[in-house]
């Protein structure tokens, strides 16, 4: 069972409260303080530091699959905006 | 005079409109294909979206825009879906948000979802997650939203989406645990 982020951390947590934010931490979702004191224990902490670099890497080959976006519908919206704007959002709906 | 006054308003509500919003298309967009499924509803919604909050624009408090936007593209959407099916309780609206376990089978809503030169093995792992995990995945590792605006998206709390992501996450990992040891090191 994961245990709940306990935030903000103390100045030296241990294993158990690292492991609970690791994933915001990896996430770039903690502040810079918290951010700071995770990242002090990976410096230090081998296991903390080998669960991280796994976490990392499942993260990393999911988000390689990201699907490319076409230009083409983007262009579109971004035009239907000055039309927004030209006539009006009443003409447009 | 005072027409003049308004007309100068309202440029500056379009300047800042346009000029705030338009970096957020390619997220609206890509989370609204992943609500419909379709390119051209997708296309549509977003649309619907930018009225909506152009409409809004002058009452937006200045926070969290992308928040907002994903707010207001997640009540039309869910608004539509009841007009078209009035039957459907709330939690099956909810549920059929991004990519129900049926869409996958039926009409290859989650094939579209991802990349078509997917790496089996990930693939794999991914369309065998339930929907809510495979949602969660999706809106924040794909789609690039924080927990959140994929709460806004989920109507669900950020604490949902951060479990709901662990878990989806840990169910990945599993299947390819082997397969990331040698890279890892």
């Amino acid at each position: 069972m994961r245990r709940r982020p306990q935030l903000p951390l103390p100045p030296e947590p241990d294993c158990h409260q690292v492991g609970a934010v690791l994933q915001s931490y990896l996430d770039g979702e903690l502040g810079p303080e918290d951010a700071g004191i995770v990242a002090a224990h990976l410096e230090h902490c081998e296991r903390c530091e080998i669960e991280s670099a796994t976490v990392s890497k499942v993260i990393s080959v999911i988000r390689r699959q990201r699907p490319d976006l076409d230009p083409e519908p983007i262009a579109r919206l971004a035009g239907f905006i000055d039309e927004l704007e030209r006539e009006g959002p009443d003409d447009l709906e | 005079m005072t027409a003049s006054v308004e007309v100068v308003a309202d440029d500056r509500t379009d300047a800042r409109f346009r000029e705030q919003v338009l970096p957020e298309l390619p997220v609206l967009y890509r989370v609204a294909r992943r609500l419909t499924g379709a390119n051209a509803d997708a296309e549509d919604l977003v649309q619907d979206t930018l009225v909506k909050a152009y409409r809004a624009f002058d009452r937006f408090d200045g926070r969290y825009l992308r928040a907002w936007l994903l707010t207001i593209m997640r009540n039309h959407h869910r608004n539509q879906l009841r007009k078209r099916r009035p039957d459907l309780l709330e939690d099956e609206v909810a549920q059929r948000l991004p990519g129900r376990d049926q869409d996958a089978r039926v009409d290859g809503v989650d094939e579209r979802a991802f990349r078509d030169d997917f790496d089996p093995l990930v693939r794999s792992a991914l369309v065998s997650l339930s929907s809510k995990h495979r949602a969660v995945i999706a809106l924040v590792d794909l789609d690039g939203l924080t927990y959140r605006e994929a709460a806004e998206v989920l109507a669900v709390p950020v604490g949902t989406v951060m479990s709901r992501l662990h878990r989806a996450r840990g169910k990945v990992r599993a299947q390819l645990e082997g397969h990331l040891v040698e890279d890892v090191n």
